[in-house]
């Protein structure tokens, strides 16, 4: 059983992170403050008495469900059924190098930053912009995968979706995103 | 010519591996980014955010409590029966009360019936006048005669 500090460490450090991506998601700071508020209430009223450990899956799990809930009471279903739809059809930039621009990308942060005049506060800007125009389920992959650290697995049963899907997810997302700030001349 | 976008398909599993570590740590990169984003927020969120995270830490203190037991509800607690014992048969006493006062009650009311009709049995057979005559009709004619 999480204890008291177990539990308020957790959503201390899950809150602001969990208000982002909820932000990212319905794209209303008051109706992402709800949600948080309201996944935080269900998890802290249901599942207080559930290990310190269990606690991240479960968080994530309520906010996404907190959040389609939020989209059934907005009577927006349609959006959301096209946002959740992934299949994409041919690419846009049919001459991207997307392996160059990944590498590029993801070199140290010792090879960044003198020759790009691009402010820190410019190039979050940009990425943030980035993601939040990725399709939900496409975003929702990529920050429980990265942004929340949890591994495929876990990822999987939060999304309540396969482990290839995730994995498809997360490899659009990242490719979307290389490519899109790689057009912006961002490197994160 | 015409250009087409794809990823370079890596020439085996070793390639697919590379491939999947660079996207993770492009991936890692960007959640770094965003981390110094959302540490950021503005004050009114984050006062917010931390109200709702007392409300819900208020809701876990609640529910974490088990609700107390009066003293004088516990009850008499004696020997090995204990507490629930005694709550259960105080629960049942009324209603075993009940039924046996309706029992008596049965049972008086049987006495009754029977003394009644052991008393007109007694009462007809020490009379001069036997049963018998009461099913005669010319006697019940007399009786009614003389009764009106």
């Amino acid at each position: 059983m999480a204890s008291d500090k177990e539990l308020s460490d957790f959503l201390k450090g899950v809150e602001k992170r969990a208000f982002k991506r909820t932000v990212y998601a319905v794209r209303d700071d008051d109706a992402a403050l709800d949600i948080v508020q309201d996944s935080m209430i269900r998890l802290a009223d249901k599942y207080a008495d559930r290990p310190a450990a269990e606690l991240p899956l479960l968080f994530q799990r309520i906010l996404s469900n907190a959040t389609m809930d939020w989209f059934r009471r907005q009577k927006v279903r349609n959006a959301v059924v096209r946002n959740f739809s992934d299949f994409e059809s041919s690419d846009p930039d049919e001459d991207f190098d997307l392996l160059e621009a990944l590498e590029a990308a993801a070199r140290p942060a010792a090879a960044e930053g003198a020759e790009h005049s691009v402010a820190r506060a410019q190039i979050l800007t940009a990425i943030e912009a980035e993601v939040a125009r990725l399709p939900d389920r496409q975003r929702e992959a990529f920050l429980l995968r990265y942004w929340e650290e949890l591994d495929v697995a876990e990822t999987a049963q939060a999304m309540g979706c396969s482990e290839g899907s995730v994995k498809t997810h997360c490899s659009r997302a990242v490719h979307s995103l290389a490519r899109a700030l790689k057009a912006k001349g961002v490197q994160p | 010519m015409n250009p087409t976008f794809h990823l370079p398909t890596p020439p085996g599993a070793g390639g697919r591996v590379a491939h999947d570590a660079l996207e993770a740590r492009f991936g890692r990169r960007l959640a770094a980014r965003l981390t110094e984003g959302s540490e950021a927020l503005p004050h009114d969120i984050s006062e917010r955010l931390r109200f709702a995270r007392e409300q819900a830490l208020e809701r876990a203190r609640a529910s974490a409590v088990p609700p107390a037991v009066p003293a004088a509800a516990a009850g008499p607690s004696r020997g090995g029966g204990g507490t629930g014992f005694w709550w259960r048969l105080a629960s049942v006493l009324p209603g075993i009360m009940l039924v046996a006062g309706l029992v008596l009650i049965e049972m008086q009311h049987d006495d009754e019936v029977t003394r009644t009709a052991a008393d007109i049995d007694a009462a007809l057979l020490s009379d001069d006048l036997p049963p018998t005559a009461y099913t005669d009709p010319g006697f019940a004619e007399y009786l009614k005669d003389s009764g009106s």
